[in-house]
């Protein structure tokens, strides 16, 4: 972890020799020293930064960052251990099963949205989620449904737990869950077969192709900047169908790690919850020798994914286990040159903004290149960057400015909690938290963790909303789960979450928090201060004067409802608004 | 003329015309904008909606449709590894030959083939309907349609990746390339939208876009001027804490809200994001106010499977279609629905949701919508025409428990308009017909992939043409490869 707080101080606009040991800094100096260099410019800049950061920004996160400094925020956040989900999931899972009730995905969202809201490790939580929105498994798929909900949790907690490794490292473990493996088809795939010499069958080649389409290196060469490679006037596909074939035989031979081997029982295993996410055994050499017919994993030699450069195409030798020839792939894909653009430029747009600058795009392609480095820098890179932090001012005409991106509906729900202190009901008698209500938010929102439809998430990176964006080449990931649809139902699940669950109502619900109005309320009679702290919490200053103006109105004509109601109500309608649904 | 995005959105501002296609679209032909020319189609008064069915991640057309004479079927079951047996060929993915009383369930006879040698077929055991409406005359299959940029044999493949689209196998882009209808490259414009482009005109409630999603975001019904409006399978729902419809009549808490609300969508927004996020809700609240009303005084006769989520999307069709037909909404509509799952690389043949159960999913609601549309009800069989689309069938050859991806696949048209109870496999290319089946044949790969001998384009032209786009400067436009295959009309419906 030290190179992650090294490379984030050089990569900060304001940093200098002398503050190289922040935290030694701040245990000297505390006190009398208060302010730190790379302290935000305002408590609004905080805010804007939490946003960005985090599953939304609260009034004593924006404080602590403004004493501490962006470096050093990021350097605790980045050392903090991660909050885990799945022993609390496994423990109500058991209570429950015990208590003869339903085991489902809702106490994996409950648990998910709990941790999104409280646990203290927000950028590792926050960028566990949206790794699993390119390392996508999904509850949506019947190979894991509510049956392994489980060890679904603990994927999460493995993407919380790599978050900030080397890319490769979180390749690796991604490759070796039982989730991704049950998700994408390396969980029980094996060799070809052959009946009197004739091949019956083949290697699945799910993982193969997507771990490169969709985890690494796409479908065309990339420069460092994420432009495409133009040759003779095309684009250069970085692997063909041969390539496909031959790489689904080195994720051949795995099963579930207590897979009984004497006597050999392939299909067997996954009998505990440990079993069903430790990492996959593979039964290759390392088990059986080769003449065995237990030996699943395919030992002939591989023709796979070249270097990206003059190589088109390497070679993985035969004989060799299954656990050599998956790292020898894995260190031929995390190598090639595509990884660092295409995974900077997909974090980019789910932490700051859909449309990245090349330059932006090609500075964090140096940090994610740059060796010893790991997704900690690459991160911290992200965050720090000047194309982050520096918003361009906004012009005056519609359809001026295509800076930020949509907020996802998932962390606007997250960022309203956060913003008003949102308490959450007691546990249950299985110890579980309520979080999520009635329903999913797969429906309303479109989106819920690890519950994307496909393996292509929720929305794509490339997506072009029809009109000013496909126009002009720009991308817009998050319109693509925005419609006349969608837009209802997420308001309508909003409404449940202000008007329908805040602190002191009658009768209040206990399967959601409830949030905190008196922020609010102090100023029940003073709508322009409602306002404004309305635009503190949920806008970081930034709702526009024409907003301000709206919601001022509509808080004087609602002069006979109760401060309650004003409260609310202007919180539900600014959720509503354009100005929220984008973060800018 | 080459421009960057920003600075062709410079460009279209000093036009002092972001929103008009029209005059942008003559000056900027890479923007594959149509002008006037489509937008004054005109076609005949009667109402006709096409409805596409996507089946999402590659459906497994070759167990769909499979040969039944002794021969073809022999080869058939060798190359998907054998027929299916839990005990004894677990791996196998061949269908068992239909005996007995299944024979009347499944088997079909190609009316385009008089030889009873080659003519002979069965249908998966899970779509005992599709048997009985394609005998009927109302359902017929295109066979071996696939993505092509001109129509090529193995020899033509392997000599330049030029005679092949790029992607191949890949479900993002061989979805796009049978949206777009084209293969050439990646475009933001689908066949559907660039059909609902050039057929607008004759909607008579403008503000209702001719493309109607059921099945959220899609390429296919995007066009130049046409946005699909995007409606969910539960129908209208009221927007709670405000005015349903909008604004109310009376004050109230909800009317302030409601007008607070209204306000701000109605604001000029600098930002992309926020000016599109707004123009969506604004427009969902408009036609919230018309719909809303509209459906629920809609009742349908016909009762749709239950638990079938492609047959709650139907059921939306079939109100919106009749609507708008009471209310002369429209007189051209092009419906999206999908299907998902369908990419099986494993337990094909066994599970909770294997291709079986999405056969009889798809073939149950396929049947209802049909029966729904009879004269007992919405009364427009011969008004609508249903058709499927799925990126790619799969590969013959199993990988133990499931196939891989494939290109060339089997489609089905069903309708009142469908010349039915045939199977179309010839589109005057160099591979036609019915394909041999067996591995390395001279047209398909190791593991049973086939070239495909009919192109998207010329499938989907033959719906364009139903619908009325038929002069040919509007089909090069919204097809600009069609000239490179030998028949622009299948002849299937």
């Amino acid at each position: 972890m030290q190179t992650c707080v090294k490379t984030m101080l050089c990569v900060l606009a304001l940093c200098f020799a002398p503050l190289a040991d922040a935290t030694v800094h701040d245990q000297l100096f505390r006190g009398s020293f208060d302010i730190p260099a790379d302290q935000p410019a305002s408590t609004a800049a905080a805010a804007r930064f939490l946003t960005q950061a985090t599953f939304g920004p609260t009034q004593g996160d924006v404080a602590y960052l403004m004493a501490q400094g962006y470096g050093e925020w990021i350097a605790e956040q980045l050392a903090k251990p991660a909050t885990l989900g799945e022993p609390t999931i496994e423990a109500i899972a058991n209570a429950r099963t015990t208590g003869g009730q339903s085991v489902t995905n809702t106490i994996r969202l409950n648990r998910f949205f709990w941790q999104a809201v409280y646990a203290p490790d927000q950028l590792r939580q926050r960028m566990a989620y949206e790794l699993s929105q390119i390392f996508v498994v999904s509850d949506q798929a019947s190979d894991i449904g509510n049956n392994y909900m489980v060890p679904l949790s603990q994927y999460q907690d493995m993407l919380a737990k790599s978050a900030f490794l080397p890319y490769a490292q979180l390749l690796l473990n991604v490759t070796d869950h039982p989730m991704m493996g049950r998700y994408l088809n390396a969980f029980r795939n094996v060799k070809a077969t052959f009946v009197g010499g004739v091949q019956t069958t083949s290697p699945d080649e799910n993982y193969a192709r997507e771990v490169m389409q969709l985890f690494s290196i796409g479908l065309i060469m990339r420069n460092p900047d994420f432009s495409p490679v133009i040759q003779n006037g095309t684009t250069v596909p970085t692997y063909d169908q041969n390539v496909i074939t031959q790489t689904a035989k080195v994720f051949t031979g795995f099963t579930w790690s207590d897979a009984p081997t004497n006597p050999p029982t392939f299909n067997g295993g996954g009998l505990t919850f440990a079993a069903q996410y430790a990492p996959m055994a593979c039964w290759g050499t390392e088990l059986f020798p080769a003449s065995s017919n237990q030996m699943r994993h395919d030992i002939s030699v591989k023709t796979v994914l070249g270097d990206g450069g003059a190589s088109t195409t390497s070679s993985i030798a035969a004989n060799q286990t299954c656990a050599q020839d998956v790292t020898d792939e894995l260190a031929i894909i995390a190598t090639h040159p595509n990884v660092a653009p295409f995974i900077s430029r997909q974090l980019i747009q789910r932490f700051v903004e859909s449309n990245p600058s090349s330059a932006y795009i090609a500075r964090i392609t140096i940090v994610f290149n740059t060796p010893g480095n790991d997704l900690g820098d690459v991160i911290a890179a992200i965050l720090t960057d000047p194309e982050a932090e520096n918003p361009p001012p906004l012009c005056g005409s519609a359809n001026c400015d295509s800076y930020g991106k949509l907020r996802e509906p998932v962390l606007r729900l997250t960022e309203l909690w956060r913003a008003f202190n949102a308490q959450a009901p007691a546990p249950d008698q299985y110890g579980q938290i309520a979080m999520i209500g009635g329903g999913g938010f797969l429906g309303s929102f479109g989106q819920a963790p690890l519950e994307s439809p496909t393996v292509f998430n929720f929305y794509l990176p490339d997506y072009q909303q029809p009109g000013v964006f496909a126009d002009n080449g720009l991308y817009s990931p998050e319109l693509q789960i925005t419609n006349e649809s969608t837009t209802y139902s997420t308001a309508d699940t909003y409404y449940g979450f202000t008007a329908k669950a805040y602190q002191g109502m009658a009768s209040p619900p206990t399967d959601r928090p409830l949030i905190d109005l008196s922020s609010l309320t102090a100023n029940a009679n003073n709508p322009a201060a409602m306002v404004t702290t309305l635009d503190a919490d949920l806008f970081y200053g930034g709702m526009s004067a024409a907003m301000q103006s709206t919601l001022t109105g509509m808080l004087t004509n609602l002069s006979g409802a109760s401060a309650q109601e004003k409260a609310w109500s202007a919180i539900y309608v600014a959720m509503l608004s354009p100005e929220f649904a984008t973060q800018r | 003329m080459s421009f960057s995005g920003k600075s062709r959105r410079q460009f279209l501002r000093n036009l002092g015309c972001v929103a008009c296609g029209g005059t942008a679209a003559a000056l900027l032909p890479q923007l594959r904008m149509l002008g006037t020319a489509l937008a004054s189609t005109s076609v005949a008064s009667t109402y006709q909606a096409l409805v596409c069915v996507y089946l999402y991640g590659g459906n497994d057309a070759w167990n769909m449709l499979v040969p039944f004479d002794n021969t073809r079927y022999n080869t058939y079951a060798a190359s998907r590894s054998g027929v299916y047996d839990p005990v004894n060929n677990p791996g196998g993915l061949g269908l068992a030959l239909p005996t007995g009383s299944q024979v009347a369930l499944q088997k079909i006879v190609d009316g385009n083939d008089s030889n009873s040698a080659t003519n002979q077929y069965f249908l998966h055991p899970s779509m005992p309907e599709m048997t009985s409406l394609f005998n009927q005359g109302h359902l017929a299959f295109v066979v071996n349609a696939g993505s092509l940029v001109r129509p090529i044999t193995m020899s033509d493949y392997n000599s330049s990746s030029a005679n092949y689209p790029s992607q191949l196998f890949s479900h993002a882009d061989q979805t796009n390339q049978w949206q777009q209808a084209y293969a050439m490259e990646a475009s933001t414009l689908g066949w559907g939208g660039q059909c609902g482009d050039a057929l607008s005109a004759g909607n008579s409630y403008k503000t209702l876009s001719p493309c109607i999603s059921v099945a959220g975001a899609n390429r296919f019904e995007v066009g130049v001027s046409t946005i699909p409006y995007q409606i969910s399978s539960g129908g209208l729902t009221n927007l709670a804490g405000v005015c349903n419809p909008t604004p109310c009549s009376g004050v109230s808490s909800s009317s302030v809200r409601d007008n607070a609300l209204n306000t701000l969508l109605a604001e000029t927004y600098a930002n992309d994001f926020a000016g599109n996020y707004s123009s969506t809700f604004q427009l969902g609240r408009e036609l919230f106010n018309v719909l809303s009303p509209g459906l629920a005084g809609i009742t349908l006769n016909t009762a749709f499977p239950a638990g079938n989520s492609l047959g709650a999307q139907l059921q939306i069709v079939a109100k919106m279609i009749k609507l708008s037909m009471a209310q002369n909404y429209a007189t051209r509509q092009i419906y999206f629905v999908n299907l998902g799952s369908f990419d099986l690389h494993s337990g094909m043949m066994t599970g909770n949701n294997d291709h079986a159960a999405l056969l009889t999913t798809l073939s149950q609601a396929l049947n209802a919508f049909w029966t729904c549309m009879g004269p007992g009800d919405v009364d427009a069989q011969s008004n609508v025409t249903l058709f499927t689309m799925s990126e790619f069938a799969r590969t013959l050859q199993s990988n133990g428990s499931g196939s891989d991806h494939g290109w060339g696949t089997v489609q089905m048209a069903l309708g009142g308009a469908v010349r039915g109870g045939k199977l179309y496999s010839n589109g005057g290319g160099p591979i036609t017909g019915f394909p041999n089946q067996a591995l390395n044949a001279p047209n398909n790969f190791p593991r049973g992939q086939m070239i495909p001998g009919i192109g998207v384009e010329q499938y989907a032209a033959t719906l364009a043409q139903w619908m009325g786009i038929t002069s040919p400067t509007d089909l090069a436009t919204i097809f600009p490869n069609l000239g490179q295959f030998g028949t622009n009309n299948l002849g299937f419906v």
